[in-house]
């Protein structure tokens, strides 16, 4: 039994024909009666005291409404991570001190742009510049200019440290003392941006009734609305964040930005909506970028390559306030853990304060950086020892079952399937055997190997999702979801679920999304759990649906409910197709004979219901989560030895991802981190100088376009499967792939000239100066 | 033709309808179409001529729109994404778009619709190199491209089709 119509199937997105066609809105084409433009103004030192403000002149240009300081703040903190531990440790507008180039330092709102650009150059500050520090490691030596008091937790005598997580089980050094084989590597990984099309854009809308009204390109609106009401001393209920379409995210749009603080109290001093959109330029220098880490790893192994002790030691920069800093370097540990047996771990993360930007989440979120650092010393242990890249990797695979140290099961873990099957899909033996001495000429050819694990819908905040379904008079759906499509199609995934438990056509299944006020609670889409907890959430909701209409159906049709069977908006009795009753007449029942209810599910769900709140950062004690992905990916690449040019020739994707909801959007979501993780090792790189970015524009941070194409293939490892009416386990597609194929590359590159690769990105120098040294 | 100090008149034919604008000297056709008349599906990713997101066509060539001054445009046909498709039905580049999951978050989509369109006119059956030229101009974040590259291929097959 059990065909699916709708769950796997490449079904085609519900919002396709408003992209198409130009009529989806998104938050920077909302233009609302008498709306104002609002820009901001940002300081130009990297570390500096304000020491005055005048405003008076900018408040003379005609057409400004209005300006705000930190001074018509109420001076209420806010941050990524907000905890007794971490609190929050940064203004929406600068008071006191500027910490970084591009801190927002005070805001205007006027009729048009040129009026505001020109009240923006006259408003004074006057600034004492203090010295400032860039290098995490400069940063953390005593001595070091004072960003922020160090972390009062961190005994250690650095200083700068925003904080630290320090883990580990078994005994460590017993563990290298057993091994036959050790080594020490550094790798570090460079600052690189998310790139998305939409620019940074918040319109606010104060109403006279006292409520604040808010679009913003984020993802997800209840984390934004918390955060708003928190700064603006609002009650959450004053604050309504509703649904626009958004321009893609990639991480860059979680946390409260200070545009939407400045467009909403801009819009409460002015009573008129605010928009503010942040120029290409700002994003490049101003806004926050992924995460630059330094990893070193010690590995130990036996002989036949088992692994016996793992140590870390990892160290970001996270800029002139925490954001993500403190999450990052606790995110690292779980994917040094997850794919790989460690017998033996010590696992020690500092996140450091600097005056460069701010920095946030980014697809991945230190994924890339330690699997680049792992799997690049696996290979060089591997080598090491005479053992194949493949069977190094097989011998060291969890498999299903396995229990991690933090408690966690993977359940069903396809991870040696992956590698399997991605060795025998490459021919992958044969060709990283041939030798290098038979690779001549200008060009030669390498592939090579890299695994990752990604968890989904983490215990990270108290994460979950409510759902609801509602039937309507002509037995057609309402499904109402606090979730928000950035662009990876959950809207659809949602709908294929609701129309799979109700047997009901998907054009029939109308979502109403991302509302803070009219929708129920989102966990937000990031950390990949919107089709595993909001999923399971709708199909909890489609099952309550479905419930209601089988118990009317039984008690009209007279018959059993375990006889009953839906298909096609309609319930029949087994075996007896002509007793049937459609929806729409269950409806119409359900009203009628049941006190009016019109048949409304509810559903929730939350991974690992009993959990009490969230893992320690400090300590990583505590459930994650009971959904982990894994994969194998290779590259093969072309090293042009005259040039150090490197070409990416084939990409290959093994996943487990349990099954895919919608092959088309998980083939979508494979081929553009393949696409994205081709920038970031090739084209792409922030380039810094004192705090001050070097390149703010994609003409010098250069991103793939179709002529960087990467030939993407892809292979399914099914581990978990849907079957309507219970609980299913699908895991996480949008952030996983953009990290073994970094190592991948870095080990392909090896493969083909024999250049060993310590950072990213790989580019034609670092190859040409790797090339000069074997010679 | 009347001038301001700032602003002038000028006419312009979009999607076939004629209108009568007062602009800045200083305005972007992007701007005029996207605030003078809400033809918000023009987007504008960088508006220093980067991305590709605010292409249209002027008198059937596609065109940076964020690069353009609107009164350079005086008295031109200009076609945009809310032209394309009439009463409702999509084009077979609209369509073999959707078919192929060639959108994501949809922000690049217009620009490339309209780049695709004129390419396909141009040329019925590109090959992969005529794409990237064509192309190239198009950042497009969420998709690595390949499911763009099997769109036009599959709008030039439906084009060729229905012909
Ligand atoms: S907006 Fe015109 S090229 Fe980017
Ligand atoms: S679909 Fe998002 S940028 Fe192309």
């Amino acid at each position: 039994m059990s065909e699916l119509d709708y769950v796997g199937k490449r079904i085609l997105r519900k919002d396709g024909p408003d992209k198409v066609t130009g009529k989806a809105i998104y938050t920077v084409d909302i233009q609302l009666k008498g709306q104002l433009v609002g820009r901001i103004l940002r300081s130009p030192h990297a570390h500096a005291r304000i020491l005055d403000i005048d405003i008076s002149l900018a408040l003379e240009v005609p057409g400004v409404k209005a300006v705000i300081t930190g001074k018509d703040t109420l001076g209420i903190k806010h941050g990524f991570v907000e905890t007794p531990r971490y609190p929050a440790d940064q203004y929406p507008l600068a008071m006191d001190k500027v910490r970084f180039i591009g801190e927002e330092v005070a805001a205007v709102a006027a009729t048009d742009v040129y009026a505001a650009d020109k009240a923006l150059s006259l408003i004074k500050v006057t600034y004492e510049s203090l010295p400032a520090v860039f290098d995490p490691e400069e940063a953390m030596i005593p001595g070091a200019p004072e960003i922020h008091p160090s972390h009062p937790k961190v005994k250690e005598d650095l200083v700068n440290i925003g904080g630290k997580t320090a883990s580990g089980w078994g005994d460590v050094e017993a563990g290298f003392q057993e091994a036959d084989y050790v080594r020490e590597d550094r790798f570090e990984s460079h600052l690189r941006t998310h790139g998305f099309l939409e620019p940074h854009a918040t319109v606010a809308s104060f109403e006279a009734d006292g409520k604040l009204n808010v679009w913003t390109s984020s993802q997800g609106p209840f984390i934004k609305r918390a955060k708003l009401a928190k700064t603006l001393g609002l009650p959450q209920s004053s604050v309504r964040v509703k649904k626009a379409y958004v321009g893609g995210a990639f991480g860059g749009k979680i946390d409260l930005y200070t545009h939407e603080f400045c467009a909403a109290l801009l819009s409460m001093k002015t009573s008129r909506p605010v928009e503010i959109i942040a120029t290409r330029e700002e994003i490049f220098t101003a806004y926050r970028h992924g995460q630059p880490m330094i990893v070193t790893v010690k590995t130990g192994v036996k002989k036949d390559g088992t692994i016996v002790a793992q140590e870390f030691k990892t160290i970001n920069n996270s800029g002139g306030y925490r954001g993500s800093g403190v999450v990052v370097i606790f995110l690292v540990w779980g994917f040094a853990m997850a794919p790989y047996r460690i017998p033996n771990m010590k696992y020690k993360g500092y996140s450091v304060y600097t005056n460069n930007p701010i920095r946030s989440p980014q697809r991945g979120h230190g994924a890339p950086q330690m699997r680049f650092a792992v799997e690049s010393q696996l290979d060089m242990i591997a080598a090491e020892l005479g053992i194949s890249p493949i069977d190094i990797r097989l011998k060291n695979a969890r498999v299903s079952g396995e229990m991690l140290p933090n408690g966690d099961n993977v359940h069903n873990c396809g991870l040696k399937d992956c590698v399997l099957d991605i060795a025998k899909h490459t021919d992958f033996t044969a060709k990283f055997g041939i030798s290098r001495t038979e690779k001549q000429g200008r060009y030669r050819k390498g592939i090579g190997i890299g695994v990752s694990a990604y968890f989904g819908g983490s215990l990270i905040y108290p994460n979950s999702s409510s759902v609801i379904v509602k039937m309507n008079d002509d037995g057609s759906v309402s499904l109402l979801t606090g979730s928000l499509d950035i662009g990876q199609g959950s809207e659809t995934i949602l709908c294929q679920i609701v129309a799979e438990e109700l047997k009901i056509p998907i054009e029939e299944v109308q979502v109403f999304a991302a509302d803070t006020e009219t929708t129920p609670v989102d966990i937000g889409v990031w950390i990949s759990g919107n089709a595993y907890v909001t999923g399971n959430a709708a199909r909890e909701a489609a099952g309550d649906v479905r419930r209601k209409l089988m118990t009317i159906a039984a008690e009209e049709l007279n018959a059993d409910i375990e006889n009953l069977i839906f298909q096609n908006k309609r319930v029949y009795i087994s075996g007896q197709p002509e007793r049937s009753l459609s929806y729409e007449e269950l409806v119409a029942l359900s009203i009628q004979k049941h006190r009016g209810d019109s048949v409304i599910g509810n559903g929730h769900w939350r991974t690992m219901r009993d959990e009490p709140f969230h893992p320690s950062l400090a300590t990583t004690k505590g459930r994650w989560t009971e959904n982990y992905a894994f994969d194998a990916q290779t590259a093969e690449v072309e090293v042009d030895t005259e040039t150090g040019n490197v070409r990416l020739l084939k990409a290959v994707t093994a996943h487990d991802c349990g099954f895919p909801i919608n092959p088309l959007q998980v083939e979508g979501q494979i081929d553009g981190q393949v696409s994205m993780a081709l920038g970031h090792a090739f084209m792409e790189e922030i380039m810094m100088e004192k705090g001050r970015t070097l390149n703010p524009s994609w003409l010098d941070y250069r991103m793939p376009s179709i002529c960087n194409i990467a030939d993407s293939e892809h292979i399914d490892v099914i581990t978990e499967r849907y079957q309507v009416g219970k609980p299913y386990r699908t895991k996480e597609v949008g952030e996983g792939y953009v990290s073994a194929i970094l190592a991948a590359i870095a080990n392909a590159i090896y493969n083909a000239v024999g250049v060993r690769l310590f950072s990213t990105p790989f580019t034609p120098e670092k190859i040409l100066k790797g090339l000069e040294k074997i010679k | 033709m009347t001038t301001t100090q700032r602003k002038k008149i000028i006419g312009l034919t979009v999607n076939e309808e004629t209108y009568e604008l007062a602009v800045e000297c200083q305005e972007t056709l992007l701007d005029v179409l996207r605030n003078n008349l809400g033809l918000t599906g023009t987007k504008e990713g960088c508006g220093t001529g980067e991305c590709g997101s605010c292409t249209v066509l002027l008198e059937g060539e596609p065109i940076l729109a964020c690069l353009m001054l609107a009164v350079e445009c005086e008295n031109k046909k200009i076609e945009t994404i809310e032209g394309q498709s009439i009463n409702g039905d999509l084009t077979p580049v609209q369509e073999a778009f959707l078919e192929k999951g060639a959108v994501q978050c949809g922000f690049c989509t217009p620009g490339m619709v309209l780049a695709s369109t004129d390419l396909l006119k141009r040329n019925p059956d590109p090959s992969k190199e005529d794409i990237m030229e064509s192309l190239g101009g198009h950042l497009c974040r969420c998709t690595g491209y390949n499911k763009i590259m099997e769109f036009v291929h599959h709008a030039a097959k439906l084009n060729r089709d229905n012909t």
